[in-house]
């Protein structure tokens, strides 16, 4: 009988003796060494024990009957010190053991961050039990707090059972979205707000800088400067393969032990399997492929013919009432298609990638039910062409219908609040549609509902239809685009009621058809968004038109406009200077505009970070020529110099300049103050004009000069400037909080009617608010584009190789 | 894995019947009633309107109703359960949305040396309260839990709470340290079952019950996953997870058990929508002389079967 000598009791070896086994039980004898004082058990198993919801009984895999029903030979507890090949012998801590064929399943262990702090006591790893009994210990304090460094596969595993057992966990992650190797954005918001609603608090973008503790960790410090308490601090970042003793035997060491496709190493007498090995440039940390490198190894070690490959995996999270499965490749590709179904009212996201007829991917969240079969398909590589329109429905597919357009709205809680106007709820409503009002005029006569600016109509009216049933036909609306059956009001509404503070969040929990909405919605929604959470949202310029994300206006030669802001339209000698030197050394053609500033017209991309730094060191900021956003206040001389003038109107110009600035508005938004009534800012025709008079200022809005002409609607009077400038405040961010995204002011006031903006702007409380709120965002909003790209982009304005390209972008 | 093994013990619950609605009345639809035959022939004969008795209140309150003490109670067969040695009682509405599918109803004795716990949580000011509990003779373990509370995803409580399923606990005493741990350890309290009862207010309930190894719940506990989201549009229920005195773990992750509708006791649950509580009836595992099978509603969907045996 050949000797055999295994070395490491883990899940692979354990399946190769098996298999061995199972097909010659007399063909070796053998030998287990395991640095772990115990057996085989099921390592991937482990996060159910260290929750509770499973005894370390239960994953044992090979007990001391089944060692001794195979005459194995266990040295458990023992490291192996070396592998004299030469010799043909392995030496333990205690003695040394002959082999004529050996196994290396010396599998992997955990990355440990190497920073400041990571060495010290109650810093863990989750690779096996002794991790497991560490975390269990820390547990037992009632309120102690986790940290988990990680939001892969085993850290968040470990996150919910530490959570299970009590304690206090927070999440890092470093990366954008969880499990982002195995998940897409919008699966990874459904976990991150699964986890979350289980009391874990996830930090995503969130890098460990340091760990701190007096002998023993207390506070994990991240490089933002954030500190978290941490009585425990898992690191579950990767995993190494354990290969030193390999190579220190001389074995061939890549990343790990490379073997051929029969789990060979260099020697021909020593085979290695599991998460230790190498195979093709690929590492392995799923069980899969290990099981199947175990079956080839067993054949190996029996002279039988078999061959190692390497398949797709799919990947499933153990944590109890969390439902995932992704499978394939689901990257982003100008050659895949994607298809997408969403139900936000069970909370379920399922995407399929296709390629040349092909599932090459699968994601889904909340429904797994078909993970498996369409498991098969990616591996099998079948043609999807024939069942391509009803491949999401999965194999049982019986012409089943797509998700509920009312689904949103009927999944909303009774305390949302429908009409933001009068604070009225969904469990009004209803109540009220219960009590006997059945079509929308009752509806506002009863609730008061839709009452007011009237954008919450389709709400009211999916209530409607979500109550009633078919005794409701709701009249059609004319929804955002193809990604979603909402209208832009509904979406502001429930981005609103939902507090959804991210675009994957608006794309599940509205029923986005598409991965990442369009070149429609994904401006607005990012608008919407913005405007809604300015703290919490961060604005994404990949959901910017050109303009806005270069911060400068594309000609139609493809050179660029650029014009700095000139507050109230005054300027000075000095800033007359750095435009003429600038216009000089960029060889810009110079323009001066109608709302009195100075455009340079002609600027090549790659020169748009030196003109902003020239003129920023002049003292000048973007004009934000480009933007849906303040443009211009056109003001005249005013009583300063003009002998009519009742007013400081350049002075009164200035300030709503630098009170606005930067703020970013549904369309773009431009302001007039002329000091009397004659007029000369042709204030009359603005977005926002005021005409100054002897008695105060008198504020008119939805004023238009474009496509249509139209003359401002008088919103108030005001009797001293503060007074006025409180009241535009306030009617911008009524505008930005409450219009479609690209509805100039006049557009949007014939939709809501000018009393409700009135009575908005003109009750004290409601303008003390919105003011509040525009300062609020402001304080985030309000800074100088240009400096900022001049510091932090500059290389994305060099000059692309091909330069026609770049003319035609 | 602590499930006692020894079958000649008692068992913390004595009776399992379960009430349906038939017209504006419960009527007996089945039953384990361990030997207590006398309580059962009148059990049999008894029907109730929605408020009345026991089962009645917990139809009418649509909700769990644990009622300790019979004397002077609304309960309706208090001579015959003194007769039989019962002073407890759990009542527990099946609801599938608003539509009261069947009322199971968990009778015991009250006995110094039965120790155990069926206890109703539910969800106040966001965290997980007890609202009622019979506990048998575990008295200490009894006031602990009316002093603790649970957030959200923390303990059986808030772990069934958040993860909307059930859930099935080993040894709560030793390895589970969670905040009732020491005191569960001294009533020798070691497999715990949570499960989230749906209500139609869609208040959160959780009902756990702890199993002692004196006195056990049961010597086998199952959970069958029925949702579609799990098993596909074919129907039928996996075991998502189970332990067994006699066979040891009942979970298999790579291939888990299986049933289809009709197909046995769980099947019938699957098929009917209603509990099951049966002695000596065919398709009982190996060792064991009863069962109780408890479906669980989610948006008027069956999504899971907790069983237990005895």
């Amino acid at each position: 009988m050949q000797k055999l000598v295994v070395i490491g009791a883990g899940m692979a070896s354990g399946r190769v003796l098996e298999h061995l086994f199972e097909a010659d039980p007399d063909a070796y004898e053998v030998t287990l060494f395991n640095a772990e004082p115990r057996g085989n058990y099921n390592r991937i198993m482990l996060s159910p024990v260290l929750s509770g919801e499973k005894s370390y009984g239960e994953i044992v895999t090979h007990d001391d009957t089944w060692y001794g029903r195979n005459d194995v030979t266990c040295r458990f507890g023992e490291k192996v010190v070396a592998v004299d090949r030469a010799r043909k012998v392995v030496i333990g801590e205690n003695g040394e053991v002959p082999y004529d064929k050996l196994v290396f399943g010396t599998g992997s262990s955990a990355f440990i961050i190497p920073c400041p702090g990571h060495d010290l006591p109650g810093v863990v790893a989750f690779r096996d039990l002794e991790d497991t009994s560490a975390m269990t210990e820390a547990s037992a304090r009632p309120g102690a707090k986790a940290v988990v460094i990680g939001g892969g596969l085993l850290g968040l595993e470990a996150a919910a059972a530490l959570r299970l057992r009590g304690m206090e966990v927070t999440v890092l992650h470093l990366m954008g979205h969880l499990m982002e190797r195995q998940l897409d954005e919008a699966a990874g918001y459904l976990l991150r707000k699964d986890l979350e609603r289980r009391g874990i608090t996830v930090m995503t973008q969130a890098s460990t800088k340091e760990i701190r503790g007096q002998g023993r960790v207390e506070q994990v410090v991240l490089e933002d400067g954030t500190v978290l308490e941490a009585d425990i601090v898992v690191m579950a970042v990767g995993i190494r393969p354990q290969v030193q003793l390999a190579k220190e035997a001389g074995l061939a060491v890549g990343r790990a032990i490379q073997v051929d496709a029969q789990m060979r190493t260099s020697d021909p007498d020593v085979f290695a399997v599991g998460e230790c090995v190498e195979f093709e440039g690929h590492l392995f940390g799923l069980v899969a492929p290990l099981y199947d490198q175990a079956k080839v190894l067993a054949k190996t070690l029996l002279d039988e013919e078999e061959t190692f490959a390497v398949k797709e995996l799919s990947t499933k999270l153990k944590v109890t009432g969390c439902d995932l499965f992704s499978a394939g490749d689901f990257a982003e590709g100008d050659s895949r298609e994607d298809i997408v179904f969403r139900d936000p009212a069970r909370g379920v996201y399922k995407r399929l990638v296709l390629e040349d007829d092909r599932l090459v991917g699968a994601v889904m969240y909340g429904d797994t039910a078909d993970g498996n079969w369409f498991f098969s398909l990616i591996k099998d590589g079948t043609d999807v062409s024939g069942m391509r329109d009803t491949l999401i429905f999965g194999p049982a597919y019986q012409g089943g219908a797509s998700a509920d357009p009312l689904s949103a709205v009927a999944a909303l809680p009774d305390d949302a609040e429908i009409c933001g106007c009068n604070g009225v709820c969904k469990g009004t409503i209803v109540a009220a549609i219960e009590g006997g009002a059945g079509d929308l005029p009752s509806l506002r006569a009863k609730t008061k509902a839709s009452a007011s600016c009237g954008t919450c109509t389709g709400l009211v009216e999916q209530l409607l239809a979500v109550t009633l049933g078919d005794g409701y036909a709701a009249p059609a609306a004319q929804p955002v685009c193809g990604c979603c059956d909402l209208t832009h009001e509904e979406v502001r509404r429930l981005i609103r009621a939902k507090e959804l503070k991210s675009q994957p969040a608006v794309w599940q929990e509205l029923g986005w058809k598409t991965v990442n909405g369009c070149h429609v919605c994904r401006p607005a929604v990012n608008f919407y968004l913005l405007a809604d959470w300015p703290l919490e949202y961060r604005d994404d310029p990949q959901s910017r038109f050109v303009n806005e994300r270069n911060h400068a206006n594309i000609q139609k030669d493809g050179t660029y406009s650029v014009m700095p802001r000139m507050w109230g339209g005054m300027t000075d000698a000095n800033e007359l200077r750095a435009i003429a030197d600038a216009a000089e050394k960029y060889g810009a053609a110079v323009k001066v505009t109608g709302g009195q500033r100075i455009d340079l017209l002609g600027i090549r991309k790659e020169d748009l970070p030196a003109i902003w730094s020239d003129l920023n060191d002049a003292g000048m900021v973007s004009g934000h020529a480009y933007s849906k956003g303040l443009r211009t206040v056109k003001t005249c001389v005013g009583s300063d110099w003009c002998r009519f003038g009742t007013q400081d109107s350049t002075g009164l110009g200035i300030r709503l300049e630098k009170r606005l600035w930067g703020s970013w508005t549904p369309h773009k938004v431009k302001l007039g103050v002329s000091g009397c009534p004659r007029n000369c800012a042709e204030a009359t025709c603005k977005d926002i004009g005021i005409v100054c008079v002897d008695s105060g200022y008198q504020i008119g809005v939805g004023g238009a000069a474009g496509m249509d002409v139209k003359e401002v609607e008088r919103l108030a009077e005001a009797a001293t400037e503060a007074e006025a400038i409180d009241l535009v405040v306030a009617f911008v961010q009524l505008y930005r909080e409450n219009a479609k995204y690209l509805d100039r002011p006049y557009r949007w006031i014939a939709k809501v009617g000018l009393d409700w903006v009135k009575a908005q702007v003109l009750d004290p409380e409601v303008r003390a608010g919105l003011i509040a709120r525009f300062d609020i965002s402001q304080s985030v909003y309000q800074h100088d584009p240009w400096a900022d790209h001049v510091q932090t982009r500059r290389a994305a304005y060099a000059p692309l190789a091909d330069l026609s390209l770049e003319a035609a972008e | 894995m602590d499930v006692a093994a020894d079958t000649t013990e008692k068992t913390f619950i004595q009776i399992a019947e379960i009430w349906v609605p038939e017209g504006d009345r419960l009527v007996h639809g089945g039953g384990d009633y361990g030997g207590l035959g006398a309580f059962e022939a009148t059990s049999r004969r008894e029907s109730f309107a929605q408020g009345e008795g026991l089962p009645g209140k917990a139809w009418a309150e649509a909700r769990p109703v644990v009622l300790k003490g019979f004397d002077g109670s609304y309960f309706k067969r208090t001579e015959a359960a003194a007769e039989a040695g019962l002073t407890a009682a759990v009542a527990i509405p099946v609801f599938a949305g608003a539509v009261l599918k069947a009322v199971l109803v968990v009778l015991c004795g009250d006995d110094d040396a039965r120790t155990g716990a069926i206890e109703i949580w539910s969800e106040t000011d966001g965290l997980m309260m007890l609202d009622d509990g019979y506990y048998g003779a575990a008295k200490h373990f009894e006031w602990v839990s009316q002093h603790t509370h649970f957030p959200v995803g923390q303990g059986l409580p808030g772990g069934v709470w958040a993860a909307r399923t059930p859930i099935l606990m080993r040894d709560l005493g030793s390895g589970y340290r969670f905040i009732r741990a020491d005191s569960a350890a001294k009533a020798g309290l070691t497999t715990g079952l949570g499960l989230p009862i749906p209500l139609p207010s869609g208040r959160s309930c959780v009902l756990t019950l702890l199993s002692a190894k004196g006195t056990p719940i049961a010597r086998r506990f199952e959970l069958w996953d029925a949702r579609a989201s799990r098993v596909g549009k074919d129907g039928g229920a996996v075991l998502a997870d189970g332990i067994c005195a006699r066979e040891g773990p009942l979970w298999d992750e790579d291939n888990p058990r299986r049933v289809t509708a009709w197909q046995g006791l769980i099947g019938r649950v699957l098929g009917s929508g209603l509990p099951v509580a049966e002695s000596a009836a065919p398709g009982l595992p190996g060792g064991y002389g009863a069962m109780v099978a408890l479906p669980l509603h989610q948006g008027g969907e069956l999504a899971h079967i907790v069983a237990w045996y005895v």
